[in-house]
């Protein structure tokens, strides 16, 4: 009977054991032996990924904390922001509110809106409720041969004890880094070191490694709190609801049509 | 209902709470304005919230304004939904007034009837 019993134990295990490594990707760590970002998050809500000047009160050039080149700085003066000391916003040249272009990345986590990671053993992707948005962190494999170009570019990660490591490439140049109007190349490199520093709190540390745009890599840094509401809404960002907005507020004529209301 | 119209000269930090949309570039940011009004219309809508009323000015001609507020996600952390305000409602709101002059404004805070004060997200 001890034996049967002694036995059964063993056979159990086995078949947990089974169940356990199927579940686990072949290439990457099973989720329970990696830390766990799942959930859904709330940043800040800042203008510029500068850490000296978050809120974006400076003017370009004097943060103290960005190389700029000359390509660089003559870009952001040229830009007209609708944020900071020299904004605009009925002129503004912003193309994610000028085009309702996408935010790109890492622009699209900085609004003050909530975004949820989902985690595979494969895969990491963060769905964010501004404009219904989502990106892939493919884990344990190398960048495409000849990645494409892309809003969000394209990402790679792997853990490193508690901490993911991401290298992203291939972002499509007319998007803003932030709000204030961070300029950036195809060529930006762009790596993300991100960790949960504890059970409330998920920490992105940036590098931005870009030559035309920035003299030598820069860091920046978004914060996000835990949110436990199980809540996302959606707010998508429209031409026609823009147009809209601009005719009610800023008595503009419509450049076409705004879409009737049913 | 009598209309108090009240333009403090309280100078704010302009602080860019908006996501973007409205800021010092379209509104006094240095100015504050409180009337007693009536809501007409509430839309809880893209890019951002916005809020009707009637209010009497000095001379109690009723005139119409339109406010900003911000977007739908925002305002739901702080507890707002597409049922908030309803037409008909009475409350005291404060905002910022345009920088171009025109009847709209950019939304700071409202107390409704019962006394429940509402801010913006």
């Amino acid at each position: 009977m001890r034996n049967r019993l002694r036995w059964s134990a063993v056979w159990l295990l086995g078949i947990l054991g089974f169940i356990s490594g199927c579940s686990a990707n072949k290439g990457g760590k099973p989720t329970s032996q990696v830390p766990d970002l799942s959930g859904i998050w709330l940043g800040k809500g800042i203008q510029s990924l500068s850490p000296a000047d978050p809120m974006g009160h400076k003017r370009p050039g004097t943060e103290g904390d960005i190389p700029y080149t000359p390509w660089s700085i003559a870009r952001m003066k040229a830009q007209r922001p609708a944020t900071g000391p020299d904004q605009d916003f009925a002129k503004t040249t912003d193309p994610a509110l000028r085009y309702a272009d996408p935010d790109g990345y890492p622009r699209a986590s900085i609004h003050p809106m909530r975004f949820k990671i989902v985690q595979t053993p494969d895969s990491i992707y963060q769905l964010w409720e501004y404009n219904k948005s989502w990106r892939q962190i493919a884990l344990n494999r190398p960048h495409s041969e000849v990645p494409d170009i892309s809003w969000f570019g394209e990402s790679v990660g792997k853990w490193e004890g508690d901490t993911l490591v991401v290298d992203s490439i291939g972002f499509k140049d007319s998007t803003w880094l932030d709000p204030i109007g961070h300029p950036h190349t195809e060529d930006l490199h762009m790596i993300e070191r991100i960790r949960r520093v504890d059970p409330e709190t998920l920490v992105f540390n940036f590098t931005f490694d870009d030559p035309k745009a920035y003299a030598k890599p820069w860091n920046g840094e978004l914060t996000f709190k835990l949110k436990t509401d199980g809540i996302m809404t959606e707010t998508i960002y429209t031409i026609s609801d823009e147009l809209s907005f601009r005719q009610r507020f800023l008595n503009e004529k419509p450049t076409i049509p705004i879409r009737p209301s049913p | 209902m009598k209309a108090k119209v009240l333009a403090l000269g309280v100078l704010l930090m302009a602080v860019p709470l908006f996501a973007h949309h409205g800021g010092a570039s379209l509104y006094d940011m240095s100015k504050e304005v409180t009337l007693d009004a009536t809501v007409t219309e509430y839309q809880w809508t893209n890019p951002h919230v916005e809020i009707g009323l009637d209010a009497k000015d000095n001379k109690g001609k009723v005139r119409h304004w339109i406010i900003e507020a911000n977007s739908p996600p925002v305002m739901a952390n702080k507890g707002w939904n597409r049922k908030s305000l309803q037409p008909g409602e009475v409350i005291k709101i404060t905002f910022n007034p345009s920088q171009r002059g025109g009847s709209v404004g950019r939304f700071i805070k409202l107390v409704k009837a019962d006394g429940k004060e509402m801010l913006r997200g």
